[in-house]
């Protein structure tokens, strides 16, 4: 069984991921199909072939969007430690062996500190008692750590996979988490919000203390306002999810708050598809706003690191500012769509490719770059030589 | 895998059912449990002696090996018989052969109930008591008769004692707020039991609150079992109502409801019996009982959910102001004030749930069928054999009195085991096995504050549960408990 502190080998994690999607060929880039969903985007996700691909999820069965949703898990959203844990998970594939990887990862939960096993840190309706606690990384003030135990053992189990795997990421990032990521475990785990639901209750009461921690602290309103709105909104069915209130709110919220990290993402996929169509080899200029010069940061970086031949950033943070807006900042350099040709894709996966811009661009990801739509092109892909 | 997997389609074992009704062929024969006829032999009052009778012979089959004491070969048992009628029995689930032992949670259907209800909606769906058209007959005269089909399953005096509800907690509601808050006054006292479901506390305790009344509770013997003498003492002139179970739905114990009446109208307090584990189980006469109020809900037994029944002593109903208000439970309407019609109408406002009252009157019409006696006679036997096999496992304790020749026991065990919380036990079960079992409170939260616990595993059985089922279970747990026990 191998370790948890062992990295994942690439290809594992590939495989893992491509399991959970659909064959490459919906990858064929049409320019439309490269706009997709979620903030920091994966090309990799496919849209079912039979409906336009702009078309929101809303509208489809509740099992299709589940699965959607499945295969839509964008990794990069997920803390590192908890991606180690997802593929960890996918390299075992008997449930038995599962169930004991979970077992094992609870046995390594140290004992929560009984003053700590009050109502307001308990998860609420869970069938066993789970308590959980959030508290600030000694060693990094914007990290978010935690604590739990419960007497289930298997319980105790996701308890300390989230503990594992959300421990050191800061506040905004664990808000972001979708609950969908734990179908790539390959556990049997539903996700229908109810007073029963212990894993999901257990997540959100964690990003619900998370982001408390974060808003005690304070953090810069300027730089974070996409975030902050999203907090916010992230914060209040958060709230009402873990209440104790009627079944049918709950299930509100509980869909809403799955949907409110993906709303205004999704109004983004028709906007900034549309705005794509229209602007081809054209590089728009940001709209007023953001004197931080973040765009010429990334673009500075990029030609760089990657000797592009064709680089193209745009920011849309414009189509953001209504929950930006409500914050009472309008700084805009919080979302970008980005197309770029470089020669240093070859061989690489998409995956690896935006791991790569990614991995260039992470002081601005800390610092409120908040989406970033990616194509990466090789030339031959375009047709250059 | 070590454990039973495959449920062999035939039975190499007997049940004490065919030692009663020796069978001939495969029909059935036709029990029909009429309003003329007198109960035999008390069979609501009498689970004590006929559990003794068979205590003997089921002891013998509590070794864990199939083969049973009994010479005969190959008869199958009263649930290989009836299993064929329930096809969401049939599946797989999680790749094992579906275990469904959760039927105190809810019961499964047969055929003759889906039959019915698809019936009723394609062919005669109309709203009752209100059209004139053909259809609408037809619908009310089938609604009608399925309130006929519960007093005679029950022994009520008359249709008009049935009240349709959505389920027994509605029932205990209706009681609460209807009979509750117009004959309790501050200082009255309700009795209660710490066993009782959350249904049967809840609304008492708005009366209470409302009113002013106390709420007394019974506790457990050592036994754990509701102390029976603590009843007796605590029933004073101040009581106006006792609520008891009839069977709990975690002990698995059987209270003597009619000794219980006895000692209540003694006072002049009336008694209201949660009947929810025991109509589906055994005959039961509210007659006999001399109950005032009896709670049932249809999806309990083997009918339709949505849908449940009061029954109440006529004289009591025609007293009672009305619960819901609305159509239907008129007489005639004014702007300022209404008058209200007679009981049952009074008590159900609105359109019902036509089809699955119907529906339960199919259900009603299954079971007869089968006979209450047989299906009481064979849960015994499968009652003892779960818990035998249950209590030779190691590390597990069950909750509730150990079967005597005096103490009977339903076919349910809520049990723990050392050191495996009871959600690890059932997720594996159901995971690992396809063996469907409840963990948590089972709506008796107080119950088990008493019995030191926070949550507890449970298996209850149905009359189409096999003993062969038991053996899975039993297996399963045993895996699932060395699975936990490697880890812990």
């Amino acid at each position: 069984m191998s370790s948890a502190a062992a990295r994942p080998f690439p290809g594992e994690l590939i495989r893992g991921l491509r399991s959970a999607a659909e064959p490459r060929s919906s990858f064929v880039s049409v320019r439309r199909l490269s706009v997709v969903s979620f903030p920091l985007a994966f090309q990799w996700f496919s849209w079912p072939k039979s409906r336009s691909p702009l078309r929101p999820v809303r509208s489809q069965q509740p099992q299709q969007q589940q699965q959607q949703q499945e295969e839509a898990v964008d990794l990069a959203v997920l803390p590192q430690g908890l991606r180690e844990i997802i593929s960890l998970f996918q390299s075992v594939s008997d449930p038995k062996a599962k169930y004991q990887q979970l077992l094992h990862y609870g046995g390594r939960l140290p004992p929560l500190d009984p003053r700590y096993k009050t109502e307001e840190h308990r998860v609420r309706g869970c069938v066993s008692q789970v308590w959980v606690r959030a508290f600030p990384d000694p060693g990094d003030p914007a990290a978010v750590r935690f604590e739990a135990d419960s007497d289930s053992a298997l319980t105790k189990g996701l308890a300390a996979l989230l503990v594992l795997g959300l421990s050191g990421a800061p506040a905004p990032a664990i808000a972001r988490i979708p609950p969908e990521f734990v179908h790539l475990l390959g556990l049997r785990q539903s996700l229908t919000p109810s007073r029963n639901n212990g894993f999901l209750n257990m997540l959100k009461l964690m990003q619900l203390k998370a982001l408390q921690l974060y808003a005690q602290g304070g953090g810069d309103p300027a730089t974070n306002s996409a975030s902050g709105e999203e907090i916010a909104s992230s914060d209040g069915s958060i709230g009402s999810v873990i209440t104790e209130v009627p079944e049918g709110r709950e299930a509100n919220s509980g869909v809403n708050g799955n949907r409110v990290d993906h709303r205004p993402a999704l109004t983004s996929i028709q906007e900034v598809s549309e705005v794509n169509l229209d602007a081809v080899d054209d590089i728009s200029p940001a709209p007023t706003g953001g004197s931080g010069g973040r765009a010429a940061r990334i673009r500075e970086r990029l030609q760089r690191e990657l000797l592009p031949l064709e680089l193209e950033l745009e920011d849309i943070s414009y189509q953001h500012a209504g929950h930006a807006g409500v914050r009472g900042s309008s700084d805009g350099e919080t979302h970008y769509n980005l197309r770029i040709v470089s020669k240093e894709f070859e061989g690489k996966t998409l995956v690896k490719r935006h791991r790569l811009v990614y991995d260039l661009l992470q002081e601005e990801l800390q610092t409120g770059l908040h989406a970033l739509s990616i194509v990466a092109k090789t030339p031959s892909e375009v047709g250059m030589k | 895998m070590g454990f039973v997997r495959n449920i062999p389609s035939t039975s190499t074992h007997h049940s004490l059912s065919d030692l009663v009704f020796p069978l001939v062929s495969q029909r059935l024969p036709h029990r029909r449990s009429l309003n003329t006829s007198p109960r035999a032999g008390g069979e609501g009052a009498q689970p004590l002696s006929a559990f003794a009778s068979s205590t003997s012979s089921s002891t013998a089959s509590s070794s864990p090996s199939l083969s049973s004491s009994q010479e005969r070969t190959g008869s199958p048992s009263l649930g290989d018989l009836v299993r064929p009628d329930f096809p969401i029995l049939h599946q797989d689930v999680n790749d094992f052969k579906l275990v469904y032992l959760d039927n105190a949670a809810t019961s499964q259907k047969p055929f003759a109930v889906l039959k019915s209800l698809s019936e009723y909606y394609e062919t005669y769906n109309s709203n009752v008591h209100r059209g004139i058209h053909y259809l609408s007959s037809k619908a009310t005269d089938a609604y009608e008769q399925a309130r006929v089909k519960v007093a005679a399953f029950v022994n009520a005096s008359e249709p008009r004692e049935i009240v349709f509800t959505r389920n027994a907690t509605e029932a205990i509601n209706l009681v609460a707020y209807s009979w509750g808050l117009s004959n309790i006054k501050s200082g009255d006292e309700i009795i209660l039991s710490v066993a009782e479901h959350h249904s049967a506390i809840v609304p008492w305790q708005f009366v209470a609150q409302k009113t002013g009344a106390v709420l007394k509770f019974v506790e457990l013997t050592t036994e754990e079992v509701p102390d029976i003498k603590q009843l007796k003492g605590l029933i004073s002139n101040k009581t106006k109502i006792v609520v008891v179970h009839h069977v709990s739905n975690a002990l698995g114990s059987l209270l003597p409801v009619d000794e219980i009446a006895h000692w209540a109208h003694a006072v002049g307090a009336k008694i209201l019996v949660d009947a929810c584990q025991s109509v589906p189980h055994m005959a039961v006469d509210v007659q006999e009982l001399d109950a005032d109020f009896l709670v049932a809900s249809s999806h309990k037994m083997c009918g339709p959910t949505g849908v449940g029944f009061l029954y109440g002593k006529i004289s009591l109903l025609s007293a009672m102001p009305p619960f819901l208000g609305g159509g239907e439970m008129i007489a005639d309407v004014f702007e300022d004030y209404s008058t209200y019609a007679e009981p049952p109408s009074r008590f159900e406002a609105g359109t019902p749930a036509i089809g699955e009252t119907i529906g339960l009157g199919a259900a009603i019409d299954y079971l007869s069928t089968v006979g209450m006696q047989r299906i009481h006679d064979y849960e015994k036997e499968l009652a003892s054999y779960l818990y035998d096999r249950l209590k030779a496992v190691p590390k597990v304790h069950i909750y509730g009195p150990a079967p005597t020749s005096t103490v009977h026991r339903a076919p349910l065990c809520s049990f723990n085991v050392e050191n495996i919380h009871p959600t690890d036990i059932a997720t594996l079960l159901d995971e690992q096995h396809g063996v469907a079992i409840r963990s948590g409170h089972h709506c008796a939260q107080l119950l088990h504050r008493r019995l030191g616990i926070s949550s507890s595993a449970r298996a209850s059985l149905h009359f189409y549960n096999t003993k062969e089922e038991v053996d899975v279970f039993i297996e399963a747990l045993k895996d699932t408990i060395s699975f936990f026990s490697s880890y812990l």
